[in-house]
């Protein structure tokens, strides 16, 4: 009992951090139809470059933390239109690969400026452990949660209310009808992955406060996908509640799971899985939209 | 538009890239070969998963091979000239790399790991070219064959924290339970090997084996499997980044203080101590034990001396490192074994570069190793007996107090052990 | 066109060869003897290393079939190979088969296996077949190193140098003829492969599926088709590979490297059969360009990053998948395509 409620509270907390990541995918791909593959990247990148500002250069919190992501903005402008831009219409084939070519472009510029491995970001949170029940977490995991959470009620309140944001969703839907209304679309797509890099440099932030900068990071992003894959690709609210449940399958399930199996690592197989029979059963996830396809 | 203006340079720069290539590469080493020396090929991971291993290594290279070369003269007489590469922890990088050695007409290479090695065996012991791993596993060294060990492998790491644990701290009665945390890889297995084969003779009962990969970021719930099981020690062995994300989480778990913790040598280094240290403060990583082959920072050895020597002078950021102490062992070790080769054959064979060169080293240089002392590094002497291709047999025992690894006791004699998994007969 | 000025074609063999006019056979006749005498003149890290640009070559013409021509994104090639290294080592070290068998059992299991994988493929396709062969690489690997009484986990599995009757294939040289044959072979099986029905078939489910549902294509019988031509030669790859570096074992098939295929036929050519082979090339000469100049750079210039040498690799290959996708979108074979007919035309510009 007392493992079991270890394993829920761990994985729960986990999968808020998923959840977060998992936002800055679908945020692009529900304005412009680009399937980010470099989210790892990116949130290795930020937690570095935070690094280099918070403990390299020694700048205070509330001045460091805002140039993060005044940082992160300008990083998602800049991709979207040296990278993007020239690319709108092409096939789906390319927008994806140009991603892992940024993927691998982005891990190639982290060694060359932070050739070390690994590093600690100075203490964001106090390092005091709660107690629930007989199971510990650290706060560091409470605090992602409630900041995962609060980012969530902002990005949906800012689809449903903001002019942009509903623009935005307008783009998703038709494109061309939008461009027809005025709304300048290059803009909605420069926002869009503004947002996504603000995302992964908050969840990078977290993620480095709870087990340091590693080369590890990078994996996050591949987890972020099977939420998505979950949850369904445009889903808001599907990508916030597939990420507890990937984070608790893939706790639990293991947890126990490796008292049998006896292969290791168990655990970082289990979101494939997962993702194989989504796929199988129901490829547009739980509240993703099945789109129709005309000739 | 966009394309036609392009294409020029495009094809320019292609052409660059395509003839350069092998223009650079064919004038790159020759540069030094004027004089008369003995070359030898080194690799160290200093990019990919393990940078905090690679780079002190590196450097440890460079200035023990400055040290061996301006003080020491060399071997025999001769300078050493070492092909540097980075391994990039990467198989298929290792294996050109091995070849490109070959190619140079090396006599001798090395790798800082297991892994690298392990990717590097198949084609050195196919030609014969002998190699030496710093640190080095057991699936390296079983079959003995044409690579060797500097120090004792992963399997005697297990052998000796257990041995260290009976008889200094263990109080209860029955046999301890141990649980062991594995890197998934060459170092895992190595400790793996040497816990099957020796836990029943020690008198311990294995009750747990995870895994972590080398680039985990939690094990709370690998460590919460463990935690159930109440272990007495928790053996760690992984690579210095993998083992603090570890020591971490066992904290957070209230597993540490109570269960005593032990890293085998691959981990036990600098770097952990500061990640631990950065991450959870001091008092997460104070009393962990480690086992480790060469003698510490603060032992007060010739060969400590000129290490500090050149490490203040050259790379002071690397003083406490494990990584570059080892490679600077294993670089003194290289002198000994090429200069025992000179005498015996002479410089003409060596020159050669070739497999009668290699079947020099291994047979006049490597095979008549005895009681080399290493400048005080190594516990033991650089013996070779026939059949064992660890060429040290000794490790120590080290604690983490005060922020410092501080050794404790005297040095532990791990026996050969037989693994018929790998073909020992 | 691909044909210099002038030459016409009377008969429907002369429309179909490959190699046309007398200066096609030439060159061929001389490219031909250039390879088979290279050994003469490179050493053996240059042999090693066109071996590996062979093997490479192989695994992603393979999945240029499956990408390029099928237009199914597949990220998990590596792990297919895998599947293919493992069958072969398993095949000739435990049950003594003979290497070529082991080299055909070990391109019909990754096909196999590809095929499994590739089931989702019609139902989804897009960014959700990218993750599905994701995770069908993750998945693939694990089972390699968890099912250690079979592949030996970690450890990975020795395996014992090629042969062909009683001709064991040991040097350096003899695994370069070996691997040049095949990888001619498999370059012309897939160069014809795509001028067939089933090859037409593939391209019409690129250009647009649905539309080639209508006219009769069998989506399912041809996608499963194309990962198992594409799986094929990964496995077939795989098992060189294995047989060369005398070891099995799952670090040689990571992810990044199914990533750096998808690049190399970015950057060669997506759907073009000489495409698999510049992009190859360009990766692997720009891999040793680094590898050799690193040591060389980093005496040369104390004060450059530590991570410059080792980094600048990545940077640059990723750097080149993006410049391609933007600018040349049809990669060096398409450059390669507009030089041919600059130069038969020339002086005039067309």
């Amino acid at each position: 009992m007392a493992q079991l409620l270890q394993f829920t509270i761990t994985g729960l907390a986990i999968g808020m951090i998923y959840s977060l990541i998992a936002l800055g995918f679908v945020v692009v791909w529900k304005s412009s139809g680009v399937a980010n593959l470099s989210l790892g990247q990116l949130v290795l990148l930020l937690s570095w470059f935070t690094y280099s500002m918070l403990a390299q250069a020694g700048l205070p919190f509330y001045f460091g933390l805002p140039l993060v992501i005044v940082f992160a903005l300008l990083l998602g402008w800049i991709i979207e239109r040296i990278i993007l831009r020239p690319l709108i219409a092409q096939p789906i084939l390319s927008l994806i690969t140009v991603t892992l070519g940024l993927a691998y472009f982005i891990e190639g510029i982290v060694v060359i400026i932070w050739p070390q491995s690994q590093a600690s970001l100075p203490r964001l949170f106090p390092m005091e452990t709660v107690h629930i029940g007989s199971a510990v977490v650290t706060q560091e995991y409470l605090w992602a949660a409630l900041i995962s959470v609060v980012l969530f009620i902002l990005l949906s309140l800012y689809f449903r209310y903001n002019r942009m944001g509903i623009a935005m969703r307008a783009t998703a839907d038709d494109q061309k009808a939008v461009q027809a209304c005025g709304i300048p679309v290059t803009k909605i797509f420069s926002r869009s992955w503004m947002f996504a890099c603000v995302l992964a440099a908050v969840g990078g932030i977290l993620m480095s406060s709870i087990g340091g900068i590693r080369q590890g990071l990078t994996e996050t992003g591949l987890l972020a996908f099977s939420v998505v894959i979950l949850g369904g690709l445009d889903s808001f609210a599907g990508a916030m509640i597939a990420g507890p449940i990937i984070g608790l399958v893939e706790t639990v399930g293991s947890g126990y799971l490796a008292n049998f199996i006896k292969w290791p690592e168990i655990r970082t197989v289990i979101p494939f899985i997962i993702i194989i029979i989504v796929m199988c059963v129901k490829p547009y996830g739980l509240f993703g939209e099945n789109r129709i396809e005309r000739i | 538009m966009k394309t036609k203006r392009f294409s020029p340079v495009m094809a320019i720069v292609l052409a660059i890239i395509l003839l350069v290539t092998p223009l650079l590469t064919s004038c790159g080493p020759k540069v030094a070969d004027t004089t008369k020396v003995l070359k030898i090929g080194m690799m160290t991971p200093s990019t990919g998963p393990v940078p905090e291993k690679g780079i002190p290594g590196q450097h440890g290279i460079q200035d023990a091979m400055e040290y061996i070369n301006n003080e020491l003269g060399g071997a025999g007489g001769y300078k050493i000239q070492v092909s540097w590469r980075d391994s990039a922890y990467d198989p298929a990088k290792v294996a050109t790399i091995i070849q490109d050695f070959i190619n140079e007409g090396d006599i001798l290479f090395t790798t800082h790991s297991s892994s690298e090695m392990k990717m590097a065996q198949g084609t050195a012991n196919e030609a014969g070219f002998p190699g030496l791993a710093t640190f080095i596993s057991t699936m390296n060294l079983h079959p003995a064959k044409h690579i060797y060990g500097p120090t004792p492998d992963y399997g005697d790491d297990f052998v000796a924290l257990i041995k260290y644990y009976m008889d200094n701290i263990w109080t209860g009665t029955g046999k301890p339970k141990v649980a062991l945390h594995l890197l998934s890889g060459s170092v895992g297995a190595g400790t793996l090997d040497g816990a099957n084969a020796m836990a029943e003779e020690l008198g311990v009962e294995i009750v747990a084996t995870e895994y972590h990969a080398i680039n985990t970021t939690s094990e709370i719930e690998s460590l919460t499997r463990i935690k159930a099981k109440s272990p007495d020690v928790l053996i760690i062995s992984g690579v210095p980044a993998s083992t603090a994300i570890i020591i971490e989480n066992a904290k957070t778990l209230g597993m540490y203080p109570g269960t005593t913790i032990m890293c085998a040598s691959a981990s036990f280094t600098k770097s952990l101590v500061d990640t631990v240290t950065a991450q959870s403060g001091a008092d997460a990583i104070e009393g962990v034990y480690g086992v480790f082959h060469t003698v510490s920072w603060e032992d007060d050895v010739p060969g400590i001396a000129k290490a500090k020597e050149y490490c203040m002078k050259n790379h002071p950021s690397d003083y406490g490192n494990m990584d570059y102490l080892s490679t600077w062992a294993t670089c003194l070790t290289i002198r000994e074994i090429l200069e025992t080769a000179v005498k015996n054959v002479g410089y003409d064979v060596l020159s050669k570069g070739n497999a009668a060169a290699w079947k020099a080293v291994e047979e006049q240089g490597i095979q008549k190793l005895k009681g080399y002392k290493v400048e005080g590094l190594q516990g033991g002497t650089i013996t070779y007996t026939a059949g064992d291709n660890r060429l040290d047999k000794y490790l120590r025992m080290y604690k983490v107090s005060g922020g410092k690894i501080t050794p404790l006791g005297k040095w532990e004699e791990a026996p050969l052990i037989k693994y018929t998994q790998y073909g020992d007969k | 066109m691909d044909l210099p000025s002038g030459t016409r074609n009377y008969n429907y063999a002369e429309d179909m060869a490959i190699f046309r006019t007398k200066t096609h056979w030439f060159l061929l006749f001389a490219l031909l003897v250039i390879l088979f005498t290279a050994p003469l003149w490179f050493g053996n890290y240059w042999l090693s290393i066109a071996n590996l640009i062979g093997i490479t070559i192989i695994a992603v013409t393979g999945l240029n079939i499956l990408t390029g021509y099928c237009g199914q994104l597949s990220i998990g090639h590596a792990g297919f190979m895998a599947v293919g290294a493992y069958t072969s080592v398993i095949l000739t070290t435990r049950f003594n088969l003979p290497f070529l068998v082991g080299l055909i059992c070990a391109g019909v299991m990754a096909g196999i296996i590809g095929m499994i994988f590739g089931i989702p493929s019609l139902r989804v396709k897009g960014f959700y077949l990218a993750i599905s062969t994701i995770a069908a690489q993750a998945i693939i690997i694990w089972v390699i190193r968890g099912w250690t009484s079979v592949t030996g986990g970690y450890t990975g599995l020795e395996a014992s140098p090629a042969s062909i009757g009683n001709l064991i294939l040991k040097s350096q040289t003899s695994e370069f003829f070996l691997i040049l044959i095949i990888t001619i072979i498999a370059i012309f099986a897939a160069k014809n492969l795509v001028r067939t029905r089933v090859g037409r078939a593939f391209v019409a489910i690129r250009d647009n599926d649905l539309a080639a549902e209508v006219m009769g294509i069998n989506l399912f019988r041809y996608k499963l088709t194309a990962f198992f031509i594409g799986c094929f030669f990964a496995g077939i790859a795989g098992a060189l590979l294995a047989h060369i570096s005398r070891l099995a074992s799952p670090e040689y098939f990571s992810f990044t490297n199914s990533v750096l295929y998808i690049g190399m036929i970015i950057i060669g050519g997506l759907g073009t059969t000489i495409g698999p082979i510049f992009g190859v090339i360009f990766f692997q000469l720009l891999n040793v360009l680094v590898t050799k100049l690193s040591p060389a750079l980093q005496s040369a210039f104390p004060h450059l990053p530590g991570g410059f040498t080792s980094g600048i690799a990545p940077m640059l290959f990723g750097l080149a998948i993006i410049l391609f996708l933007i600018f040349e979108p049809r990669g060096i074979a398409h450059r390669w395509q507009l030089f041919k007919s600059a130069y038969r035309f020339w002086p005039f510009s067309y």
